[in-house]
């Protein structure tokens, strides 16, 4: 079942992308293959993929059983925050915040995620802003980090 | 050939300097280890190094050597985790667990461990010594590729990573186009016309290389990684013997032998990568032991192999992406990404025009192969203790790093946001075993292939016939079509054969 999902929304992608490639016509032209004519090839390509999986779907079952969904759901959200606040809390705070779920996630207690992030947050702000010069935000804590 | 071996000895003098030496052993030992925890293979490994590589501004061959001593390193850390725990290090390694485990639980651990550590090194060496013999040929006879040539020989890639890719070639082929497809977006340099951006000014220069590869390997791993966790309960101590003896040495040296250079003509091959060759020589071994094996009970040779075979298909690989600039399997495509991100073109003219890229590089694999050997065998132990950081503190910090690679490239949000973006399709869509080396193959080589595809049509005004003109694209051609057709073929005839006499396995 999920195999003809997965081909439909193939077939629903290239559709998009062969509507959207219409337009793609230059202004001038210097050769005789445009910029069009490639993502068409490919949208093409695509919906037979797609089409392929929708009409001989291999014959496994439900890929989704026995699927965590909660904890997954709760991982990919948490990575999402991360990526979302990590310019605004700085790295170390964000750090810090996020290793409480996925820590959680992944067999640990509260307590030994929050260490365990603070340690990775403030280690890795050492290694990398100070000493590898690969500069991190410091976000609402720049009082103490300096920096922006 | 008295040429090749100066450009080595120039090569050696690359290796040696105080940086890539320290960044060599950096690597080495980060590969051990990346290899060596469940779930993490080379691919994962690279990718997240590769952002690390750019951000801290080491010169490209700095940075070349630090992730093939990754690349290789990780080879030699798979085997840890499956002689020790059964759990596969990487997908490489998955033969090894089938005689490696058995011996460590009759209390031969550290000559397993040991043993295994030879048989990569000779594996990785007689690679090395395969790249130095046939890249510069290879290079030579590729300077003569014209654009259609080209267009034909990515073609071939795009064939042999779908056509080999087991049960699922449909949906390889479908991966390799969503890559090609994503390395449309942004600025279309020819024509100045934006592609599916969307009016977006963050997608008009295109998505970052770095993004899309962590994003798929790095984000969506962690997720994959909550459905199998596994503690490190069931591992065995190493006891007894440390090290290998005579005996063992000579017993396994042709089966060894024998497997590395098979598994170098693999890893050759696009496609193709450590997985196959390591199957391929495990059966292969078993075969010519016969009866006098106790293959899949702790045979000392069904360990030597597999062993020796993906660390010289591991090295193998590098040769078409040096040579031809077409990346054979996933971790040398992520490769090829990190050095476009240097403005440089892998392919023939390279070798003329980065010898000390090209040649340090392959010195260093020389170096990092020693060196893995010495942190291999006696500070086996360290590694063993690794194993059991707990996941808890060991995820939050891949994810950490991971972050830090994408963020130090651009520094926007956007960049983060689309990098979670492309973990959760990339979750989705490995759930649906969907393989994500050729969607990454296609989008390193998507510009390329598009890029060479309208410059031969250019040349005859339109005309596709210019594709099947020369006898290298119709070779090329040729092997692509045989690369699609012939597995199918294969195991439909395997099958039939199988059928009557099903016990075998």
């Amino acid at each position: 079942m999920s195999d003809r999902i997965l081909g439909a929304v193939c077939v629903v992608v290239a559709a998009c992308m062969a509507w959207a490639a219409q337009d793609y016509v230059p202004a001038f032209s210097y050769e005789p293959v445009g910029p069009r004519a490639f993502p068409r090839l490919l949208a093409a390509l695509m919906a037979i993929g797609g089409a392929w999986l929708v009409l001989k779907p291999s014959l496994v079952g439900n890929p989704l059983q026995g699927t965590p969904v909660k904890l997954i759901g709760l991982s990919a959200a948490t990575v999402f925050v991360y990526a979302l606040l990590f310019q605004v809390l700085g790295f170390p705070l964000a750090t810090a915040v996020m290793a409480v779920p996925v820590g959680t996630s992944f067999g640990g207690n509260w307590k030994q995620s929050l260490v365990g992030g603070i340690g990775l947050g403030l280690g890795f702000y050492l290694l990398f802003d100070k000493l590898l010069d690969v500069v991190l935000p410091t976000g609402i804590l720049s009082f103490i980090f300096g920096g922006r | 050939m008295m040429e090749t071996l100066q450009h080595l000895f120039n090569g050696f003098g690359v290796a040696m300097l105080p940086m890539n030496l320290l960044v060599a052993a950096l690597g080495a030992f980060l590969g051990t280890v990346v290899g060596m925890l469940p779930g993490l293979g080379p691919i994962n490994g690279v990718a997240i190094l590769m952002p690390l590589a750019f951000a801290l501004k080491l010169p490209p061959e700095t940075a070349l050597i630090l992730l093939a001593a990754v690349y290789v390193g990780c080879e030699y850390g798979g085997r840890i985790s499956s002689i020790l725990l059964n759990v596969p290090g990487d997908a490489g390694a998955i033969m090894t667990t089938l005689d490696g485990y058995p011996m460590a639980r009759k209390g031969l651990g550290g000559v397993a461990l040991s043993i295994s550590a030879w048989s990569s090194f000779v594996g990785s060496m007689v690679a090395t010594v395969g790249i130095v013999m046939f890249a510069p040929v290879l290079a030579r006879w590729a300077l003569a590729f014209g654009p259609a040539e080209y267009f034909a020989l990515m073609c071939f890639a795009f064939a042999c990573i779908t056509g080999l890719m087991g049960d699922a070639p449909m949906k390889a082929a479908l991966a390799a186009i969503i890559g090609l497809s994503l390395s449309t977006i942004g600025l279309d340099s020819n024509s100045g016309v934006y592609r599916f951006t969307g009016g977006d000014v963050h997608l008009s220069d295109g998505i970052q290389f770095i993004v899309v590869v962590i994003g798929v390997f790095s984000i969506s791993e962690i997720l994959l990684m909550l459905e199998h966790q596994h503690s490190s309960a069931g591992m065995i101590k190493e006891t007894g013997r440390k090290l290998f003896n005579w005996m063992e040495l000579k017993f396994t040296w042709w089966s060894t032998f024998r497997s590395s250079v098979v598994g170098f003509i693999v890893g050759v091959l696009p496609g193709a990568g450590a997985t196959i060759a390591s199957a391929m020589t495990y059966s292969m071994e078993k075969r010519i032991a016969g009866s006098s094996g106790t293959f899949g009970d702790g045979d000392i040779r069904g360990l030597a192999a597999p062993e020796a075979a993906n660390n010289a298909s591991a090295a193998g690989s590098f040769v078409p992406m040096l040579t031809l600039g077409v990346p054979g399997s996933g971790t040398t495509a992520v490769m090829v990404g990190a050095l476009s991100l240097y403005n440089i073109t892998p392919g023939p003219a390279l070798f003329t025009q980065q010898p000390a890229l090209v040649w340090g590089l392959i010195a260093s694999l020389f170096i990092a192969n020693v060196m893995l050997l010495l942190i291999n065998i006696p500070l086996v132990g360290v590694f063993t203790k690794m194993l059991s950081v707990p996941n808890w503190l060991l995820v939050p910090g891949i994810l950490a790093v991971s972050t830090v690679g994408v963020y130090a490239v651009h520094a926007t949000t956007f960049d983060l946001m689309l990098m979670v973006g492309f973990g959760v399709i990339g979750y989705l869509l490995r759930k649906q075993s969907v393989p994500m080396a050729p969607l990454i193959l296609g989008f390193v080589l998507g510009d390329l292939m598009e890029q060479n595809l309208r410059r031969a049509l250019s040349i005859t005004n339109g005309e596709i016939g210019i594709l099947f003109e020369s006898p290298i694209s119709i070779g090329l051609w040729i092997c692509a079509v045989t690369m699609v057709v012939l597995p199918p073929v294969v195991r439909f005839v395997l099958r039939k054969r199988i059928q009557p006499d099903q016990a075998t396995v």
